[in-house]
């Protein structure tokens, strides 16, 4: 019962923040001419805001819960797409295609989209065969792996970027802090298939998730197939976070914050904690994407800047309650 | 019931178990004893299919059946397992722990159904833990925590229940506790029980079957009892002991040597 009233309230706060928020901004825009055709704050919300608060809303939520997923099978806090190397797979593909992409103007930007699932899931078979060749699927094992995996597509990334020209080179710099700019619109429904689709197959792996966290052993003791449960689950959240990657930039922390912060509020039943995890990673991104239009407004501030700069001191404050109330942070 | 024949298991070129031939008839308490490294643990994490990226010799039989020719789900229908205790565990309480044991019954979309339900309730009333049903696994003592995840192996409605060194980290009170719930269990409810233990005087407690174990060979197997005769205990750890007769039981009681 408190749960439900927690979610309720939570589902209200979400809902009331990216109302809200494409009202927001350089410049406020009244309701009612949101209605009115033709009027320029129309042409705003519609054409820039309400796209904008949108993939914000999906790419937070992506995150959130491609973290939380990380993390639970991983059983380790600091397992996030970015520790394991997938968000730094999915900038190598996207960079590289920055780079490639005056020789490929056939694909147009669904090819930004293709080559950061592919370095996405390219990352995460390397750190997959990487533990593999080590007997299991040992979490250790595939942290370390995942932590390596993330340095060497970092340098290849930076690498990348060293062999453009000074466009490009901009350009990827600009795209690797993470950015909600410039976005193409029509790439909006793509995103939401792979968010929504993604949370509905992961919910369906709850209890398996739920298991693997409690520990391989046990997970295999009640009936899970360990390693097949883990590669489709790993499958899925790359996919999300490749596709993320590929619209947004890499964004830090949301990933590693929502999750915990929800965990603490709702515990580690993964069906209860994935739509909560959703919700409150979506809103946390369009909050985050309000303050980077609005702090130095007209100029415009990366998102991946917002998000370490309010995530951090939050995470922190954060891990210190819980460590001092001997709560249930891991 | 359990049939295991000639088995043989190596992980990554090591032979970790050599040759194992026991069985287990429906309703026996089997304790497994043995020096540290002597594979006792891997022995159970074969009998659930842990270790499949292992190479393996020999047969194991489960109701008549090979063990291969169960998938997952049916065999953890037919065994649990209750962990070794100390690793981390997230902070499911007590009821979502027993829960999720009811795994290998639920449907795709993992809805509990009523008989789901009274299983976990049947559970934590046969182990005491109903008043502990909603407090976090962390939040608990030791003997707790043990006793909750017996009750989730309880609640998985099993015939067979393998349990991992449960007592390792218990003080001798919630020792004792937990070997009147499993002596319960066992005898009362005729439940199948294969026990890794250190504690040598557990077998002759327990009165069932023990098997000795020794860098992967089986030394022994037979009643607890007969353990005592001969040097296989003296042979298995290396170590003498020193057998006399409990002052108020009368059962025989074994004590390492300085």
């Amino acid at each position: 019962m408190k749960r439900t009233h927690t979610f309720v309230c939570l589902l209200l706060f979400c809902g009331a923040i990216v109302a809200a928020s494409p009202f927001w901004g350089m410049s406020t825009i009244s309701p009612s001419s949101i209605w009115t055709a033709g009027h320029p704050d129309a042409e705003v919300f519609w054409r820039l805001r309400f796209p904008r608060t949108l993939v914000a809303f999906l790419a937070g939520a992506g995150l959130s819960i491609s973290g939380m997923v990380f993390q639970a099978l991983l059983r380790n806090p600091l397992a996030t797409p970015f520790t394991l190397g997938v968000s730094s797979g999915a900038a190598l593909g996207a960079s590289v295609y920055f780079r490639l992409g005056v020789f490929l103007p056939v694909l147009g930007s669904m090819g930004t989209l293709g080559a950061a699932l592919c370095g996405s899931l390219l990352s995460m078979a390397i750190v997959y065969l990487l533990t593999r060749a080590r007997g299991g699927l040992s979490t250790a094992v595939m942290l370390l792996a995942g932590v390596v995996i993330n340095f060497f597509f970092s340098s290849l990334v930076m690498f990348t970027q060293y062999l453009s020209d000074a466009n490009d080179s901009l350009r990827i710099m600009h795209w690797l802090m993470g950015s909600l700019t410039g976005l193409e619109i029509f790439r909006i429904p793509d995103l939401a298939f792979v968010v929504i689709v993604g949370a509905l197959v992961i919910r369906h792996f709850s209890m398996e998730i739920d298991l693997l966290a409690a520990g391989e052993e046990l997970a295999a003791s009640r009936g899970v197939r360990t390693n097949r449960a883990k590669l489709y689950v790993f499958v899925i959240a790359s996919i999300i976070v490749g596709t993320v990657v590929s619209l947004t930039g890499p964004i830090g922390f949301v990933g590693m914050m929502i999750p915990h912060i929800c965990r603490l509020w709702l515990g580690w039943t993964h069906r209860t904690l994935l739509p909560a995890a959703f919700f409150l990673g979506g809103c946390f991104l369009v909050v985050c994407d309000l303050c980077a239009r609005s702090i130095m407004a007209p100029a415009e501030m990366p998102i991946g800047i917002i998000t370490a700069l309010i995530g951090g001191p939050f995470f922190l404050w954060v891990l210190f309650k819980s460590c001092r109330a001997g709560g249930l942070l891991q | 019931m359990l049939r295991i024949q000639h088995f043989s298991f190596a992980l990554n070129g090591n032979c970790i178990l050599e040759n194992l031939s026991f069985s287990l008839a429906k309703g026996e308490y089997l304790s497994v004893i043995g020096p540290n490294g002597a594979g006792k643990s891997t022995l159970l994490k074969c009998i659930i299919r842990v270790h499949e990226h292992g190479s393996t010799r020999g047969e194991i039989h489960l109701k008549g059946r090979l063990l291969s020719e169960y998938d997952q789900r049916t065999l953890s229908a037919l065994i649990s397992y209750v962990p070794q205790a100390g690793g981390w565990i997230p902070p499911f309480t007590v009821a979502e722990l027993l829960r999720l044991s009811r795994y290998p019954y639920l449907s795709a979309g993992g809805a509990l159904r009523k008989t789901d339900l009274d299983a976990v309730e049947k559970a934590l009333d046969l182990t005491g833990m109903k008043k502990l049903a909603s407090r976090p696994l962390p939040s608990l003592s030791g003997g707790e925590r043990q006793k909750a995840f017996v009750a989730a192996a309880l609640a998985q409605d099993t015939e067979i229940i393998l349990l991992d060194e449960p007592a390792s980290f218990l003080d001798p009170k919630h020792t004792a506790e937990l070997n009147r719930l499993v002596r319960v269990l066992n005898r009362e409810h005729g439940i199948t029980m294969l026990t890794v233990t250190h504690d040598l005087n557990h077998p002759l407690c327990m009165e069932g079957k023990v098997l000795v174990l020794r860098q992967g060979q089986q030394l022994f197997f037979g009643q607890a009892q007969e353990v005592l005769r001969g040097k296989i205990l003296e042979d298995a750890f290396s170590h003498q002991f020193t057998c006399f007769q409990h002052p108020k039981t009368g059962r025989p009681t074994l004590l390492a040597e300085e």
